[in-house]
């Protein structure tokens, strides 16, 4: 309940909001510059971009739009939020009123984990709902059950895939000490993923695998296999262990 | 009665340096011990050690009877903190800081939060935010986290850190009242020597890492020098009159007259009246005591 009452009263649950709204709506115009293939090309680079997206204004792809938006912006604004929920301790020097309670340090952790799985899951939802407003207002051809449901399940495998790529990143922001360690490690891990699935190992490389499961990287890239999503849970869960062995054990001197 | 506090050679390093060196400290039920030292002496890693925060690479510490250590936690219900600077969520209200301490430690029933903010006089600052508050108020919420749950041991790191005199006075009142009325065992740190001869019953001289010498606050005016610092226009004339009426006087490096007599302190109006009779009146007079370096060097010397 504590994390939750420190999360209502920071901006940084409305900004990441914000910034998923953006995207949602980025995703609905370049759907509405698709409708109309003349006023694709009458728009010019806007037009070219928006054909990145997709080559039809339709359910599936914008669908699976937001799916590529939940990979590659979730990276950022997920990890942003266990940025936050971790560094903020000890940018704002409150950790050391944590380190001797009667509330075990690994409680709070897994209380901060909880509510940056909470953060996200909204965040995802909140996308998915303004997307399907999007594409209904935008009238979209090509619904269906079964279209909605293999969309929405991308999104929502994408989206937790995502969320587990994010715990190294609350454990730089601790073993750091601040905000910075862990955005540092988050532009990393974003910048590796690019290179690595550019050079088409990325089904290898875990902070590469929900933007290939996504279909970001086109039909013609291979889909991460098992073994990649194996990395993906088992760097989730050594990110959280080592993360509350961290605060467990470590020094904490400043 | 076991101590509340037993620590057994601590020693902590940071590679080539050592923050604490071997320290022993055993604070018994009720005490108000001070920890003494200057800036970087060791207080606050000793102080950390204590409650658990910093792993000593050698030596042991118990608390309450429980042995220190990673994954130990109950007995934190029963002791309060503060650590250095007080910290507190910006964003949040004094009042919610409170809420977030009180759940954090476990506290119901009753108005634990309301009944806090009453006994350190945040009523008026309760719904403000508390990254809005000044220093002195910050220091207020820091101490009424620490005694929000009613601990029986408060390990306290320069609690008088940002207050003004009258909040200084205030929370010295406050401790003196919660250990010789409601048994609280105290152990606070600092470099103020006049603050720590006012509260503690016992003091602990720590310098460079070791703990150099221990007195009973009693035994403190032993160590400590006072004397009476005098000025007046014609020097020479006023240690004169001085010296005629069976006083020491001694020039100063400031070219100050110092009457280390007992009579002088204790009565400086008799001075003051004697220097006017004698046509030198008093421009400057002063109570004044050893520093905290003075004193140190003399504790360690001796």
């Amino acid at each position: 309940m504590t994390e939750v009452l420190k999360a209502r009263r920071s901006r940084v649950p409305w900004v990441t909001a914000l910034a998923f709204t953006v995207a949602a709506a980025v995703g609905g115009l370049f759907m509405f510059i698709l409708q109309d293939q003349g006023r694709a090309r009458s728009l010019g680079l806007l037009g070219t971009k928006a054909s990145l997206a997709g080559r039809d204004a339709d359910w599936p792809t914008y669908l699976a739009f937001l799916a590529q938006i939940t990979a590659v912006g979730g990276m950022l604004v997920f990890g942003l939020v266990s940025v936050w929920l971790f560094g903020r301790e000890f940018s704002q020097h409150t950790a050391k009123d944590l380190l001797a309670l009667p509330t075990a340090r690994t409680t709070i952790v897994l209380a901060k984990f909880v509510v940056a799985g909470l953060c996200c899951l909204a965040l995802t939802v909140q996308l998915v709902a303004l997307g399907l407003a999007i594409g209904a207002v935008l009238g979209l051809s090509g619904w269906s059950a079964q279209t909605a449901i293999s969309g929405l399940a991308t999104v929502a495998a994408t989206a937790t895939m995502t969320v587990l790529l994010t715990t190294p990143v609350a454990l730089a922001a601790s073993a750091g000490r601040g905000h910075l360690p862990g955005v540092g490690v988050l532009m990393a891990a974003i910048f590796c993923a690019q290179v690595i699935a550019a050079l088409g190992h990325g089904q290898y490389f875990p902070w590469s695998v929900p933007a290939l499961f996504s279909g970001l990287a086109g039909p013609d890239q291979e889909p991460p296999g098992l073994v990649g999503v194996i990395l993906v849970v088992l760097v989730g869960a050594a990110g959280m262990v080592v993360t509350a062995l961290w605060w467990r054990n470590a020094d904490q001197d400043r | 009665m076991a101590p509340v506090i037993n620590a057994r050679g601590l020693t902590k390093r940071y590679g080539a340096v050592t923050a604490v060196n071997d320290l022993s400290l055993q604070i018994r039920a009720g005490e108000i011990y001070a920890l003494l030292g200057l800036n970087g002496a060791g207080k606050t890693t000793t102080i950390r050690m204590l409650l658990g925060m910093v792993r000593p690479t050698s030596g042991s510490v118990e608390v309450l009877g429980t042995a220190v250590r990673p994954g130990v936690h109950g007995v934190w219900s029963r002791v309060g903190y503060l650590v250095e600077t007080p910290a507190a969520y910006p964003e949040l209200t004094v009042r919610e800081n409170l809420t977030v301490a009180a759940r954090l430690r476990g506290v119901t029933g009753g108005r634990p939060v309301d009944e806090i903010i009453e006994r350190l006089r945040l009523t008026e600052y309760a719904d403000r935010r508390a990254g809005t508050v000044s220093l002195g108020n910050a220091q207020r919420l820091g101490l009424a986290k620490a005694l929000l749950h009613r601990p029986e041991l408060l390990v306290l790191d320069e609690p008088a850190n940002g207050l003004d005199p009258a909040g200084v006075a205030e929370i010295r009142d406050l401790l003196h009242d919660m250990s010789h009325e409601h048994g609280v065992s105290i152990v606070l740190s600092s470099h103020i020597l006049t603050e720590v001869a006012r509260l503690a019953t016992r003091i602990g001289v720590i310098h460079q890492g070791r703990l150099v010498r221990e007195l009973d606050a009693s035994d403190l005016a032993g160590h400590t020098s006072r004397w009476l610092s005098v000025s007046a226009r014609d020097q020479a004339a006023a240690g004169q009159a001085l010296s005629a009426a069976g006083f020491s006087p001694v020039r100063t490096d400031g070219g100050h007259l110092a009457l280390a007599d007992d009579r002088a302190i204790e009565e400086p109006d008799v001075v003051a009246t004697l220097l006017v009779a004698a046509g030198c009146p008093p421009t400057r007079l002063v109570v004044e005591q050893d520093d905290l370096e003075t004193f140190f060097l003399r504790v360690v010397e001796s």
